[in-house]
Order: structure tokens, then sequence, then C-alpha cells
């Protein structure tokens, strides 16, 4: 009776999911309301106002720049929440990641990891540094650190990945997300602007347009930077294991 | 061409979906996801959203999916009757 009334209920939400899909302006149709009323002003206007070639960088940055602070601020909940439940390795403490599989990663894999992870955060370097020229961004590269910092864990171990990144490295870069905002939103206010608007009125016109593209990429390194540790902080909560394998000094 | 590579896209998202779901084994659902979420990734590439399909193959498909296999590994790989 259960699955029935379950199936039932499912079956006319896909009805009434797909009537809305069949209702719903054919893709790139210039005559519906998303179409008609910011975007045009977005195409038309980002690169002057915002100095970004990448209008979705604009947009996300600088149009919609409360929104993405929003967003960061999740993600750094998030980071705040799982340290809550699983708590953070001691200072000076480093814990051992227990390899309880039967097969141990073989040299090929070491040596192909160890090779491909530097290539792996120039890439990361790239995308967050382009984020205003091409698409990419700060959350993006962060996250390819984040990956390959994933990679380099499982296969070496969380000792030698948090002798790399130790703790003390980490947590006051944690919130570099958020400080980048505030920072530079702070900026603008210091500037004669407005909170976030990278536009600075008393600055000389021909200045202006490079001084809004590095804030801007200052804000991305901050995203970048802050998401990467953010989501390695948060590896190395759940990988850790509660015995000690050593102390260093 | 561009049309029978949407519906196969579509298809295989679809097929990954409720293979993940129906899944018994957590492990092989948690790679099904992230296979879920590369094909995801190809699609965003596909709607012209390539900022979202950068986020999707690195978030979705890479961090995401060892995440839950960590997760699993420090559980029980099976699903319990």
């Amino acid at each position: 009776m259960k699955r029935v009334a379950a199936l039932l209920f499912i079956a006319a939400l896909a009805v009434l999911l797909l009537y809305v899909v069949s209702r719903m302006p054919p893709m790139g149709d210039p005559e519906t309301p998303t179409a008609t009323h910011v975007i045009p002003r977005y195409l038309e206007k980002a690169e002057e106002e915002t100095h970004t070639v990448n209008v979705i960088t604009g947009v996300i940055l600088n149009y919609r720049g409360y929104d993405t602070m929003g967003e960061v601020t999740v993600i750094f909940c998030a980071l705040a929440a799982v340290l809550a439940v699983l708590g953070r390795e001691r200072r000076g403490v480093i814990h051992g990641f227990v390899d309880r599989s039967e097969v141990p990663s073989s040299t090929i894999v070491r040596t192909m990891v160890r090779f491909i992870v530097p290539f792996i955060i120039l890439f990361s370097v790239y995308t967050i540094l382009h984020g205003e020229t091409s698409p990419g961004g700060g959350f993006q590269g962060g996250a390819i650190i984040g990956g390959s910092m994933i990679i380099f864990t499982t296969i070496f171990g969380l000792y030698e990945s948090s002798r790399r990144i130790p703790l003390k490295v980490r947590a006051p870069l944690e919130g570099a997300a958020v400080m980048g905002f505030f920072l530079v939103g702070t900026l603008g206010l210091v500037g004669g602007g407005n909170f976030l608007t990278y536009a600075w009125p008393r600055v000389a016109q021909d200045l202006h347009p490079s001084l809004v593209v590095w804030l801007t990429v200052l804000v991305e390194v901050g995203i970048g930077l802050g998401g990467a540790m953010v989501l390695t902080s948060i590896l190395f909560a759940m990988i850790r294991e509660e015995e000690e394998i050593a102390t260093v000094s | 061409m561009g049309t029978a590579l949407n519906l196969v896209l579509i298809l295989l998202l679809l097929t990954t979906a409720v293979l993940a779901v129906t899944a018994r084994d957590l492990l092989a659902a948690v790679i099904i996801f992230s296979v879920y979420s590369l094909i995801m990734a190809l699609m965003w590439q596909r709607l012209q959203a390539p900022d979202l399909a950068l986020t999707e193959a690195a978030v979705g498909a890479g961090v995401t999916t060892v995440l839950f296999v960590i997760a699993i590994f420090k559980t029980r790989r099976r699903e319990e009757e």
C-alpha cells in the first residue's frame, strides 16, 4: 500500500514537472522575461562597468557580490560544522592515516602522483588568476587544489600531507575567502564608493580599470585559497585516526 | 550530430542516476554517482556554461566522491537489509 502511494506520488510529480518543462520557453528565446530584463544590461555593459572580459565573473563578483559573499560564508560554516562534529587534529601532533587496505599503493602510482600533483596545482593557479578573462575562477581553482590534496593524501597518507600543509598554515587561510570579500568591500568604502562595487570615484579615470581588475583578482585569490584550505581541512578531519603516529616538536 | 549526442548524454544521465540509487554496494553507488557528475559536467559544457562544467567536474566528480569514499571506509560498505 505504501509502495503504491509512493509510486502514485512520484508519477504525479513527474507529470507535473514534465508539463512545466513543456511550457518553458525554448532555450535562447529572446522574448523570455530573463532575456529581456537584466541579461541585456549584463551583456552590453559588463565589460565596461566591471572591466572583466568573462561576463560571468563580472556578474558573480561585482553585480551579485553580496550573493557570492553569502555563499563563501556558507562554505566556511560547513567547515565549522564538520570540525564541530569530527574535531581537529591537535597542534603539533600529526595523526596518522592507518592504511587498512590490502593493496598498498605501488611505486608506479607514487611516482605518477609525485609527478602530476605540481601540474594540477599549476593548472589551478591558472584557473584562479584567469577567472576574469576565461572560464573558471576562485572557487573552481580552489576545488582543483583541494582535489590535488586529496590525491596526494590518499596515496602518501595524512602524515606526509599534513607535514606539507600544517595546521598553523591552514587555520589562518581558511577564512581567506570571507576576509578577502570584507577587505575589498571595505577598501571600496574607503575609496569613496559603495561596499563591493570595486569603484573608486576619487581615483584618476585612466588608473581606474586596472584597479578594478586588481581588486577582482584579489577577491578571486582569496576565494581560491580559502576554498582550497577549507576542503583540505574537511578532508583531514574526516581521514584522521584517533591514535597518534608521531609527535613533532 | 548535436541532438544525437545530447540524447546519448541524457540517456546515460538517467541510467547512472537510477543505478546510483538502486545499487546495494555503497562503494559502487558512489563511483556511479561520480560518473553521473562527469556526464553532468559534459552537459553543462553542451549548454554553454563552462564555469559550471569546471565546478561540477572538480567538486562533483572529484572532491565529493572522495569524501563519500572516506565516509564508507570509516563505516560499512554494504547497505543493511
